[in-house]
């Protein structure tokens, strides 16, 4: 169906070429898995199936793609849209409509289909999707899940026989992308398209891969067996972490399947030692927060306390408060309740002074930075955090970020874009950091990173909250864990005894070894393989 | 095997456009200049001349942008065009509510002087129609605000070369001579609506021209003219200061473009 | 599979007929200065608009063309009071008198007010502020969503540009809000110049990436696939009927030739509009439930060109060559009524005729109720147990 044939690709302005003969066939009624760190290329490799690199783009494209035998040098993306359906990373910046049946039909009126037919065409993928109530709803009015719904819709329309999505789940809480991806393979099993997707939280969708693409740093290709890649490729998802700690030469795809080796094997894991309890006095506490908006309730009264050192993680659905909550304890959001970090409220504070007793990365990290070179961001920082020159530009370098101050903020990565953002806020050295949904398009190596960051600021004597729904960063970042559900807090315990107590949060490995609690894959080294004679205490 | 690079967003306009844009100044100078050369004899009273002339307006407008637009556009210049008329016309009820400054012109003029003339021309007609969907100011009016806020983009695109300082201080110079001639022209072919004929510095059509354009720059003088200052004092600071960085980023956006997250243009850039 | 039907309300015309029937309305409106017949013509309006506007938040605009319906009289007026000309004899209060030199050509600000040149004044002001109102009426009936579908086809592209900036507005608004807040994360109040200007380049960076986020997504779903090849002889045919147009119009204003004059606009008119649908004959993109143009829609379009007719003949009327009884039934001078020496305005028996001509739509677009789908549940997907409302500023 797709054949790449010495494929190398290169950007107008880039000395490397992104792809580099790169050749594969992806056949009919597969669903391929491409994966790759950041901005290694699994863009260009998704655009150029629809061909909209290098006709959209720019770049000059060697080689052939062929695409159900038409050529993309030769079709440009329109008139591939009825073979490939492509689906951007944020699907709310292509809709072109306001309204979801609109939506959908704009792509067949490009096309120029008969009305009737039209018609007959909108009603029939609404109920493929799943989304016939949604019929005449404002798109903005959707969450993240149905919008992205609407968005396969809309290009399921024109009938392709090819679906290219680039990261469909990433915006997406676990409830949701369950039923994206569901959507997903039920258009691969049932109505028999040809699935190309880029994913980085592969945890959940693994094992409904036919084939794995790893597009490697070096910009070739290798295509594969979802095991066999998963097993040689530099990503590495929970389950393949714990195939390397095993020394597994194939990664087990499913919980089920790791589940059944690990228990076939007889592998049991050490016992965890409790996290000691700390008895230092919290520098940040909470009482009775709430936030409206209109007579919507967000946050309804909420107690936090976080303690210096402490790297807590709070859990909890899309809408459900967590941010409103964030930003509230910042002082940002005008809130019911009191708030006191080291004896005042941040709230009542100017911005300059709040910044440096409670600091927050927000979820678009990029709202944050203004100035048209790394440099100067660093060096306003600085001005704004009262810190000596070159404070902030230290701290970038201690991050891990080596860029050259001249580059346009605009252009760095995902990870690096907030790092910077990470290291702009530290400049301020503030007691508590707050970082809302920081690993929305990271990768494993950069979730790894931030991990090692934050703990390294945990130690130096930062209070960190960090609100995710990315559970398996959870397990590795925290030793608290708040679960907020409908603006209340839930729950709240140490991150071992909440993780792995639930059933929706738990991390893969967890369930794996359940009903040892493991978190994971560094949890379980030293495991012991051999039944031994005596129970241990 | 090469394949084509992709356009970029510049254009030149074509031949034929420039045919249909002659028209529309031809048609403009009618619609706008009339109080200078209409001796009515008889015949409807001169008050109706800028609804009678909004047909011709309306149908120049819709030629244009037809020749402009109509199976020439690309996706990319037309997205861009309806993002840009969306910052216009979020940003004119704001003008509103800052004591009559207007801020819609300086994306207009910007955009015309990286992007092209006729990219300009479209941009100010549809930001002008726009706006006025959303702030109810669809009137008699509208036609005659599309076509002057076209021409204001369009000959920002014309303008001559320059580059660095000397490009922010010629099209901030721009700026302001474009706001007068746009306060004029609009109050020039809406004088006998605002006044009426009864007073004494209404239109008279039985006066000599000269008499009618020195009671008329009394009538601005009176009304518009803090109006027209606003405008080109607004203009002037938002070019000024403003201008270097959307400059360079209408121009940066002409040329490549990334599929890759949204802002995020690391091509070829791992993960450090 | 079943389709559920809905049954639409009747309230959403196609947009066209209501422009016709206001623009009708706007040409006979100006054709009488008659106080008491364009009141009820306003009040009929408004009526009509209350009962019979789309949902849409611009059809709550009525009320700004209202206000400035008022804003007009009041200008008029108050500049009839400072700088008018000195007619009529019946003065109602003098202000004092300040001649201004010869080079400010000698106008004398102040002075007599006279009632007949107020009530002059007043009638002119009124008669374009209803004209004014005919234009919002159309606004708030017309859902410019469906007018923007129903442009022709050579306009295509102008109306994609159309409904991508209506479309993404409201999104950069709140784009621009949530990046205010953010600002004070960095330590900045958010006021002042500096911080307004940063604001406005990041706001205006988003929509430069989002623009090319919304052409990819354009041109992965097929946008300029049914280009063809561009007709001939299209430009100088529409070139031409513009001037002609143009040409008319002057006429029009200058001479007496009415009917000529009308003539050569409609020419124009007709040859710009064969023009633009041959010149649309390049794009093939057809329109997902297009509205249909029925009975409906004539007859509202034909009440305003109606009341037209009925305004613009009845004036045009020469009393002398009327009998007796046609003179008195008619009375075309009762359309004008004078104001030197200042008349009380009469109100005639067909002058209703023209006001329930307005009101009329209403009966025609009676609004039928609509059915609901019982069973919409038709899908098993997982749902979320609460709808989401996800306020402003906050993300996701």
């Amino acid at each position: 169906m797709i054949t790449f044939d010495r494929v190398s690709i290169t950007y107008p302005d880039a000395r490397r070429p992104v792809l580099d003969d790169v050749s594969f066939e992806i056949a009919e009624g597969d669903l391929c898995l491409v994966i790759g760190a950041t901005g290694s290329g699994k863009s260009t490799l998704l655009g150029a199936i629809n061909g909209l690199v290098p006709h959209f783009t720019g770049g000059r494209l060697a080689g052939r793609v062929l695409v159900d035998g038409r050529d993309t040098a030769r079709f440009r993306p329109r008139d591939l849209a009825e073979v490939v359906g492509y689906v951007g990373q944020d699907p709310v910046r292509g809709f072109v409509t306001d309204v979801v049946s609109d939506e959908i039909a704009y792509g067949m009126e490009q096309l120029g289909i008969a009305p009737a037919a039209m018609r007959k065409r909108v009603e029939e993928t609404l109920d493929l999707m799943g989304i016939a109530d949604l019929r005449s709803r404002p798109l903005g009015e959707l969450s993240g899940g149905q919008q992205q719904r609407v968005a396969i819709a809309a290009v399921l329309a024109a009938r392709p026989e090819v679906l290219v999505l680039d990261e469909p789940t990433s915006a997406l809480d676990p409830t949701a992308a369950q039923d994206v991806l569901s959507a997903i393979t039920m258009l691969v099993h049932e109505v028999g398209l040809t699935v190309v997707l880029a994913e980085h939280r592969l945890e959940r969708v693994m094992h409904a891969a036919d084939t794995i693409a790893w597009v490697r740093p070096d910009g070739r290709v290798d295509l594969g067996r979802p095991a066999d890649v998963l097993a040689r490729s530099s990503i590495t998802p929970p389950l393949a972490a714990l195939a390397h700690e095993l020394g597994w030469p194939q990664v087990p795809l499913s919980v089920r399947e790791a589940r059944r080796r690990v228990l076939a094997e007889d592998i049991r894991p050490p016992l965890l030692a409790e996290p000691a309890p700390t008895h230092t006095e919290p520098v940040l506490v909470a009482s009775g927060v709430e936030v409206r908006y209109g007579d919507v309730d967000a946050v309804a009264g909420v107690d936090v306390q976080l303690r210096p050192g402490e790297v807590t993680t709070l859990l909890g659905r899309n809408g459900c408060g967590k941010s409103s909550l964030l930003w509230a304890l910042q002082g940002a959001l005008t809130h019911a309740g009191d708030v006191v970090v080291d004896g005042l409220d941040p709230a009542r504070l100017p911005a300059l002074r709040a910044r440096r007793l409670v600091t927050l990365v927000p979820q678009t990290a990029a709202d944050l930075l203004y100035a048209p070179s790394v440099g100067e961001e660093c060096s306003a920082a600085d001005a704004e955090s009262g810190a000596e020159p070159g404070t902030t530009a230290s701290l970038l370098h201690r991050l891990g970020i080596h860029v050259e101050p001249s580059r346009d903020p605009r252009d760095l990565s995902e990870g690096q874009r907030l790092a910077l953002v990470l290291a702009i806020q530290l400049s301020a050295r503030p007691p508590v950091l707050l970082l809302d949904e920081p690993t929305r398009g990271l990768d494993y190596a950069a979730k790894a990173d931030l991990t090692r960051i934050v703990g390294e600021l945990a130690a130096s004597g930062v209070a960190v909250l960090i609100s995710t729904h990315d559970v398996e960063f959870a397990a590795g970042v925290g030793t608290r864990t708040l679960l907020m559900a409908d603006g209340e807090l839930i729950a709240e315990g140490t991150t071992i005894d909440l993780l792995t107590s639930s059933i929706a949060y738990a991390p893969q490995l967890a369930k794996v070894f359940a009903p040892s609690p493991v978190l994971t894959a560094s949890d379980i080294a030293g495991s012991v393989r051999e039944p031994i004679a005596e129970v241990a205490p | 095997m090469t394949s084509p690079r992709a356009r970029a967003l510049v254009e030149r306009p074509a031949g034929r456009l420039s045919a249909a844009l002659v028209v529309a100044l031809v048609v403009g100078a009618t619609a706008f200049g009339w109080p200078l050369f209409l001796r009515p004899a008889s015949g409807m009273p001169s008050q109706l001349a800028p609804t009678v002339f909004a047909v011709a307006l309306v149908l120049v407008l819709a030629v244009v942008l037809a020749e402009l637009s109509g199976g020439r556009m690309d996706s990319r210049t037309l997205a861009m065009l309806g993002v840009l008329a969306a910052v216009g016309t979020v940003l004119r009820p704001l003008s509103a509510g800052t004591a009559g400054l207007e801020l819609i012109f300086f994306v207009i003029i910007l955009a015309g002087r990286a992007l092209g003339p006729s990219f300009g021309f479209a941009l100010g007609t549809i930001t002008m129609l726009t706006s006025a969907l959303i702030t109810s100011g669809v009137g008699p009016w509208l036609p005659y605000q599309m076509l002057c806020a076209g021409f204001v983009g369009l000959f920002a695109g014309v303008l001559p070369r320059a580059s660095g300082r000397s490009e922010i201080v010629l099209v901030a110079a721009y700026g302001v001579v474009s706001a007068f001639a746009y306060g004029w022209l609009m109050d020039f072919s809406f004088w006998p609506f605002a006044l009426g004929d009864g007073t004494q510095l209404s239109f008279d059509p039985t006066a000599a021209p000269l008499a009618n354009l020195h009671r008329f720059v009394l009538y601005n003088l009176a009304t518009s003219m803090g109006w027209n200052l606003g405008r080109a004092v607004a203009n002037a600071v938002l070019i000024a200061l403003l201008g270097p960085r959307l400059l360079a980023m209408f121009r940066r956006s002409a040329r490549t473009v990334d599929l890759a997250a949204p802002g995020s243009r690391a091509i070829a850039a791992p993960v450090e | 599979m079943v389709v559920p039907e809905r049954t639409e309300a009747l309230k959403t015309l196609h947009p066209l007929a209501w422009w016709c029937w206001a623009i009708g309305l706007g040409l006979a409106v100006n054709g009488t200065t008659n106080p008491l017949l364009l009141i009820l013509v306003a009040l009929a309006m408004v009526t009509v608009v209350v009962l019979r506007r789309s949902d849409a938040p611009w059809a709550r605009s009525v009320r700004a063309y209202l206000v400035l319906a008022v804003f007009v009289i009041g200008m008029r007026v108050l500049f009839q009071v400072a700088i008018g000309a000195r007619t009529g004899t019946t003065v109602l209060f003098s202000l004092p008198e300040v001649p201004l030199p010869a080079w400010a050509a000698g106008i004398r600000l102040g002075g007599p007010v006279t009632a007949e040149a107020l009530a002059s004044t007043a009638y002119d002001a009124l008669r374009l502020a209803v004209m004014l109102l005919c234009i919002g009426a159309a606004n708030a009936l017309a859902s410019p969503r469906q007018a923007l579908r129903s442009v022709p086809a050579a306009l295509y592209e102008a109306s994609v540009a159309v409904v991508v900036a209506l479309s993404v507005a409201p999104q950069l608004i709140e784009s621009g809000q949530r990046i205010h807040r953010a600002r004070r994360l960095r330590g900045d109040s958010g006021r002042g110049l500096r911080s307004l200007g940063r604001i406005a380049l990041a706001v205006l960076a988003d929509a430069i990436d989002r623009s090319m986020s919304l052409a990819a997504g354009m041109e992965a779903r097929g946008f300029g696939r049914t280009r063809g090849l561009n007709v001939r002889g299209t430009l100088p045919l529409m070139i031409a009927s513009v001037l002609t147009t143009t040409f008319g119009g002057f006429l029009m204003l200058s001479t007496d030739a009415r009917w000529p004059a009308m003539g050569l606009m409609v020419a124009g008119v007709t040859g710009t509009a064969i023009g633009l649908r041959r010149a649309g004959a390049r794009l093939a993109v057809t329109h997902y439930r297009p509205r249909p143009w029925t009975w409906r829609e004539t007859a509202v379009a034909a009440c305003g060109v109606l009341a037209m007719v009925v305004v613009l003949g009845v004036g045009g009327l020469d009393p002398d060559h009327l009998g007796a009884a046609a003179a008195a039934f008619f009375d075309p001078l009762a359309l004008r009524p004078s104001t030197d020496p200042l008349d009380w305005p009469q109100l005639n028996g067909w002058m209703l005729s023209v006001v329930l001509l307005v009101l009329a739509p209403v009966p025609l677009t009676a609004v039928r109720r609509e059915r609901v789908p019982d069973a919409s549940r038709t899908d098993t997907a997982v749902r979320s147990p609460r709808p989401r409302t996800h306020p402003v500023g906050v993300a996701r």
